[in-house]
């Protein structure tokens, strides 16, 4: 047995090693730079430089409001939409499920900086589809890129599009495991269609649910893309800055590594506490 | 409780006519089973009285009243299903009483219903226990106590036993009859075991491609069949088929040759006019009715293959000119294989069809 587990861990061996130094070895070295202050040459050990900086620094602290404040508002509308995006596209009704498939899905093999683009475009103050279609229906334009509160809106209203699909077809594959003749069953209990959505269809989701609203957490927690690409670098003013653009900032702008790694350390660490939480929380009672 | 009548109903899917004018009427506090093979529309069948299929023609009422367009929450059944359909985040307690909850149903009323079921079907114990959490046959009693605490007109029951093990689908089966007659309602239950639909029904529905092929009550289809389907079917083991020709006939009886025997005729008397001579016949004999050598009216020789051994009897699986029979013997006679057997079948035990497989009477 022992001679056949050997045999195996050479198979094994190749991949090994390149998981270890490409994979292990970073987190491993990422922990240990972040206790060292990496502005000075050569690198010295300060346990308590960068993060006692965290404590302190305003920027962190409005990266880490940011990112909250998208993940509090963001996850729960997107899961939500794509609940009902699921249960529409689970319709029997619905002719050419396929086809909506397909759309509610493409978003997310869209390139990133295309759909930043269009997103710019469609938002623009001046010429914008959107604040076009506002003034249409007598709304005042917005000015989505110079105002905080808009270019935050702008940013979940982003994340939303790209990612609602992506959850509705997880949540769709959910829908399809509950078996028909439990709603046969509520049917002939003369239990109605919305009672059992949320009687029914909404508890025996819940897994799907959860899991769903891990990924996106852990999505959000390290949202990059949307804030550099739509609203400029996490503008205005830092007002979009997120944590995963504060860690770019820091490690490849200043190349601060030791603070870019402590706050990589920290979306991580935010990452699992609240998951950890959140599935506490949802748990099947026993 | 109410009377069920189906009125020529149809049932189509698509340009599939699954369903071809079925008609059948169930009287109040009966229990009927449908039982046929797969594929036959029993299933199909009772989904309509429930209201979970439209129906494509015809009428179906309950309790004198036209239930087409009424929709399966106001029929006034309740159904149970094969795979139990419990709702598998509750607890045995909430699976019975949730349809009431939803239903604005008054609390202590409920609780009557829920306790009283969990009595009759002696499931007390399990109220707090999910259905993952239960047996086969204790999810069967929690399905069949979500029917009855809805105290409904006609309870439905869609191969309820077909996913328990043997022992547990006869225990069942006897808690489902006892369950019958203590709550007196009518019950139309779909099988594919004939034992079940024989040991269950006040009376059975034969059905074959969508078509009726027999109702009766379970010893007339066992003695009295219609056709070779219902007398193949109905049975177990089932009957035996022997191919024949039509020698000799007169008013009121025809003489018959087997086939693969001969010598061996047989002349059974007829209530109708008899087939033509040399007309093609096929005999039919349970086998129970296969008797001594020289006891019946025809003897044919066989030669034994295999034999079981049930306790009581034996059935002796033997070749008689290429066609396989199936004997049944007292134990202690049994056969071992490749003895040679004489049997003897009477004329007033066996049924004669012919080719297309109707009764020749």
């Amino acid at each position: 047995m022992r001679h056949q587990n050997a045999t195996a861990y050479r198979f094994l061996a190749p991949y090994l090693l390149i998981f270890s130094v490409f994979w292990v070895w970073p987190i491993i070295s990422s922990f240990l730079i972040s206790f060292q202050a990496t502005r000075t040459v050569p690198w010295r050990w300060a346990p308590t430089f960068n993060w006692g900086r965290l404590i302190g620094d305003p920027a962190f602290f409005n990266a880490l409001k940011n990112t909250l404040l998208i993940l509090v508002i963001q996850v729960p509308v997107m899961i939500s939409l794509a609940i009902v995006m699921a249960v529409l596209l689970n319709s029997p009704l619905l002719k050419a499920r396929g086809l909506y498939r397909f759309a509610f899905f493409a978003p997310v093999v869209v390139g990133e900086v295309a759909y930043s683009a269009v997103f710019r475009l469609m938002f623009n103050l001046n010429f914008g589809i959107i604040n076009k279609l506002l003034n249409s229906v007598g709304l005042p334009s917005i000015d989505w890129f110079s105002n905080v509160t808009p270019a935050m809106a702008l940013i979940m209203i982003a994340v939303t599009w790209r990612w609602a699909g992506y959850n509705a077809i997880i949540l769709l594959a959910g829908l399809q495991s509950i078996p028909d003749d439990v709603y046969e069953a509520a049917t002939l209990d003369r239990v109605s269609k919305v009672k059992q959505f949320f009687y029914i269809t909404l508890p025996l989701l819940k897994p799907i649910i959860v899991f769903c609203a891990v990924l996106s957490i852990i999505g959000t927690m390290q949202l990059f893309t949307e804030p550099f690409l739509i609203t400029e670098r996490g503008g205005p003013g830092g007002g979009t800055e997120t944590l995963g653009l504060l860690l770019y900032r820091q490690g490849f702008r200043s190349l601060n590594f030791g603070y870019a790694s402590a706050v990589a350390y920290t979306m991580a660490g935010l990452a699992i506490a609240i998951t950890l939480v959140q599935l506490w929380l949802t748990k099947e009672p026993k | 409780m109410a009377a069920v009548t189906l009125s020529n109903v149809v049932k189509r899917f698509g340009v599939y006519e699954i369903i071809h004018g079925a008609n059948i009427d169930i009287a109040d506090g009966e229990f009927v089973v449908f039982v046929g093979p797969s594929g036959c529309g029993k299933s199909t069948l009772l989904r309509m009285v429930a209201g979970l299929e439209d129906i494509s023609g015809g009428e179906i009422a309950i309790g004198g009243k036209v239930m087409n367009d009424v929709e399966a929450a106001e029929r006034g059944i309740a159904m149970v299903f094969q795979s139990y359909a419990l709702y598998p985040h509750m607890t045995v307690e909430q699976n019975l009483s949730f349809g009431l909850r939803m239903n604005g149903n008054p609390k202590a009323d409920t609780e009557r219903r829920v306790k009283r079921a969990a009595e009759i079907l002696c499931i007390d114990e399990l109220m707090q226990r999910r259905p993952k959490q239960l047996s086969g046959g204790q999810r069967q009693r929690v399905a069949i106590g979500r029917a009855i605490v809805r105290e409904p007109q006609v309870f439905l029951f869609d191969e309820p036993l077909s996913n328990l093990d043997a022992e547990l689908r006869v225990q069942m089966r006897v808690e489902i009859s006892r369950l019958h007659k203590e709550l007196g309602v009518t019950m139309i239950y779909v099988t594919h075991d004939q034992t079940e639909a024989m040991t269950l029904a006040d009376r059975i529905v034969v059905l074959k491609a969508g078509n009726v092929e027999q109702i009766g009550a379970p010893l007339d289809l066992y003695d009295d069949p219609a056709n070779r389907f219902v007398a193949g079917f109905i049975g177990s083991p089932k009957m035996n088929f022997l191919a024949a020709k039509v020698v000799e006939a007169d008013n009121g009886s025809a003489t018959v040759e087997l086939v693969n025997h001969a010598g061996a005729r047989l002349k059974k008397p007829l209530q109708t006019t008899p087939p033509a001579v040399g007309a093609d016949v096929v005999l039919g004999v349970r086998p129970e009715h296969f008797f001594d050598a020289g006891q019946g009216d025809c003897d044919i020789a066989v030669k034994a293959d295999v034999a079981e051994h049930l306790g009581s009897v034996s059935y002796v699986y033997a070749d008689a000119g290429g066609t396989e029979l199936i004997i049944e013997r007292e134990a202690s006679r049994h056969r071992a294989s490749g003895d040679d057997l004489v049997v003897s079948i009477k004329a007033g035990k066996a049924l004669l069809f012919d080719t297309k497989g109707a009764r020749i009477r």
